[in-house]
């Protein structure tokens, strides 16, 4: 559905975008994950035709964005960062010139106008100037748009920036319900929202592409499982004679949670990077220590992209 | 494009802008009737349309600076250049609303011989082609500040640089009775042109290569050209400038000369900058 090819963005000196290829198939939500400055509205904007590739090839439904501008175009619905409405406009005048933009044939214009007012909650705001809605109502205003014409890709650069944890949460709902028509590309930096609506995620970092997969795939394959939780009888003395009987310990560390009354926890995290938990049982059975509790500490989404992330800016 | 043209034209007459233009175009060119057909006393209609022209300076930045630096700011053309509608169509729906507003003042103004004609004799054929060559003098300007408002996001900017460039071809006359017309003189100031459009050159495509090209054919000519024929240079400079006055051409319609090669410079000039307006946006595509 959304093909992209060795897309470059270069800025004099400075590469925006560098060689960033993937695809999305029909019916997928792809998440566009990076930290501000990564390049995901520089790339969302050569997607959708408004800027141009210094390299590279998008293609929309069979359609190059480049080539054949208008017929890739009509296929897209774009919300850029800031929604693109007009402050001076009524919000129903607003979506009507949106059907003319994009071509609605006229006997449907009417019908499409109601149609994404009453899909986003704006039609009791449709008399209002944009100017004097809140940020919340704009961002619908901007979605409305994207809409109009019922097109197969979304396109949605953060779409739930500015929005109360009330309209965020409905916001995903309705990005979820319209991936089940539509093709969709979303850009965000909250990685939660990435996880609980994306089919598959994509992570970018200074312009390269860091990964693409399902979310689940990436933290089982790059986060995995580093170390374990174990909540034991033993002082931080007694536990340090102990854990050390055991080779491949790494590290060990004390954890900052009060698990109960004479209970400590710790993190153990071993050499050879997998769980061992079955040596520990053993080995606290046999120094007689008792063991409350014990599980593997499990990576988030979140872990996994500020590791991905963060390595290079934490130097700087 | 009829979307575009709807919006920008609803956009002029929602908020008092449209309305205003049009207002004050009709007073100016009603005072300068009253002035000098009415009071002066002077039966030709085409002498108040000449003094009006001095106006534009005003009334034409007041039109078209909001025009595409609005869009850019306010980000909204990331909605029209990502939709179906390609550049070239927007720009014509945008310039034609543009046209339509000073066009609904020009109509009125078509009234005004008729006013005048219950006072005496009045020839229609020199009222209609001045006023006819009044407006495409206002198209010409119209366009070339689009162009300048599709270079910048800051409208103010945009007005200013309009009311600049409009403000040096009124003046442009006077300029040139003031160069100097030797030659060697003349070829200083050409060379220094020649090197400030080569600057022009790399600011527009921050090209070396480009940039030293022009320059090398634009200086190497004009040196080729002086030591074979220095004779040539004398009164160039009140030739190339004479190119670039706009407001000249009008001169002749008051003297009920209908000058048509003006009408074909102005429909020229407005194509020119349509298209430059057109490519500005392209290229900003690629940089942005």
């Amino acid at each position: 559905m959304i093909t992209v090819e060795n897309l470059v963005k270069q800025y004099g000196d400075f590469r925006a975008v560098d060689d960033l290829s993937f695809t999305v198939e029909k019916g997928e939500i792809l998440g566009f994950l990076g930290p501000n400055g990564a390049g995901k509205s520089t790339t969302m904007n050569m997607i959708t035709g408004y800027n141009s590739a210094t390299e590279g090839n998008v293609t929309i439904n069979g359609f190059n964005v480049y080539d054949e501008p208008e017929k890739a175009k009509r296929c897209i619905g774009y919300l850029p960062e800031i929604p693109p409405v007009y402050p001076d406009m009524r919000v129903k005048e607003y979506l009507k010139f949106c059907t003319e933009l994009k071509e609605v044939p006229k006997k449907d214009r009417k019908a499409e106008v109601e149609r994404v007012m009453e899909l986003l909650h704006v039609k009791h705001m449709e008399n209002k100037l944009i100017k004097h809605l809140s940020k919340g109502y704009r961002q619908r205003v901007g979605l409305a748009q994207a809409l109009v014409g019922n097109p197969e890709v979304l396109i949605l650069d953060e779409p739930t920036v500015g929005l109360d944890p009330m309209q965020i949460t409905w916001m995903r709902e309705l990005i979820r319900s319209l991936g089940r028509e539509h093709t969709i590309i979303l850009s965000s930096h909250i990685l939660f929202e990435v996880n609980a609506v994306c089919d598959r995620v994509l992570i970018i970092n200074h312009g390269k592409k860091v990964v693409i997969d399902t979310p689940d795939n990436i933290i089982r394959t790059l986060g995995g499982t580093t170390g374990v939780r174990v909540v034991v009888d033993a002082g931080e003395e007694a536990f340090g004679n102990v854990i050390g009987k055991l080779g491949n310990v790494s590290q060990w560390n004390a954890l900052e949670e009060n698990p109960g009354e004479g209970l400590h926890a710790y993190a153990v995290y071993f050499a050879d990077d997998k769980e061992n938990r079955d040596h520990l049982f053993r080995l606290f059975a046999a120094q007689s220590v008792t063991l409350y509790e014990m599980n593997a500490i499990q990576k988030t989404l979140e872990d996994v992209f500020i590791e991905m992330t963060g390595k290079e800016d934490a130097t700087c | 494009m009829l979307a575009i043209y709807k919006k920008e034209l609803r956009a002029y007459f929602t908020s008092l802008i449209g309305y205003l233009f049009i207002a004050f175009l009709l007073v100016f060119i009603g005072v300068f009737q009253y002035m000098v057909n009415l009071r002066g006393g002077y039966a030709n209609f085409a002498y108040a349309v000449h003094d009006t022209t001095t106006f534009f300076l005003l009334l034409v930045p007041m039109l078209t600076m909001r025009i595409l630096a609005e869009e850019k700011k306010q980000r909204t053309d990331q909605l029209i250049f990502t939709s179906p509608v390609s550049i070239e169509r927007i720009i014509f729906g945008k310039y034609l609303a543009l046209i339509t507003v000073f066009a609904v003042a020009v109509g009125i103004i078509c009234l005004y011989p008729l006013v005048l004609h219950n006072y005496g004799a009045v020839n229609y054929a020199v009222a209609y082609s001045t006023i006819g060559a009044f407006f495409l003098l206002g198209c010409t300007y119209m366009a070339i500040g689009m162009f300048l408002s599709a270079l910048t996001e800051s409208q103010v900017f945009a007005a200013v640089l309009t009311f600049m460039v409009i403000l040096f071809t009124l003046m442009i006359d006077m300029l040139v009775e003031m160069l100097p017309t030797g030659h060697l003189l003349a070829l200083a100031i050409l060379l220094v042109l020649a090197f400030i459009i080569a600057v022009i050159t790399y600011v527009m495509m921050k090209n070396k290569i480009v940039t030293i090209a022009t320059a090398v054919l634009l200086i190497g000519g004009l040196l080729i050209a002086y030591f074979k024929n220095a004779e040539m240079f004398d009164g160039s400079l009140a030739r190339v400038f004479g190119w670039l006055s706009i407001s000249s051409r009008f001169q002749l319609f008051q003297y009920g000369i209908c000058n048509f090669s003006a009408y074909v410079y102005y429909i020229s000039l407005i194509v020119l900058f349509v298209f430059l307006t057109i490519q500005a946006l392209k290229k900003r595509r690629w940089e942005a």
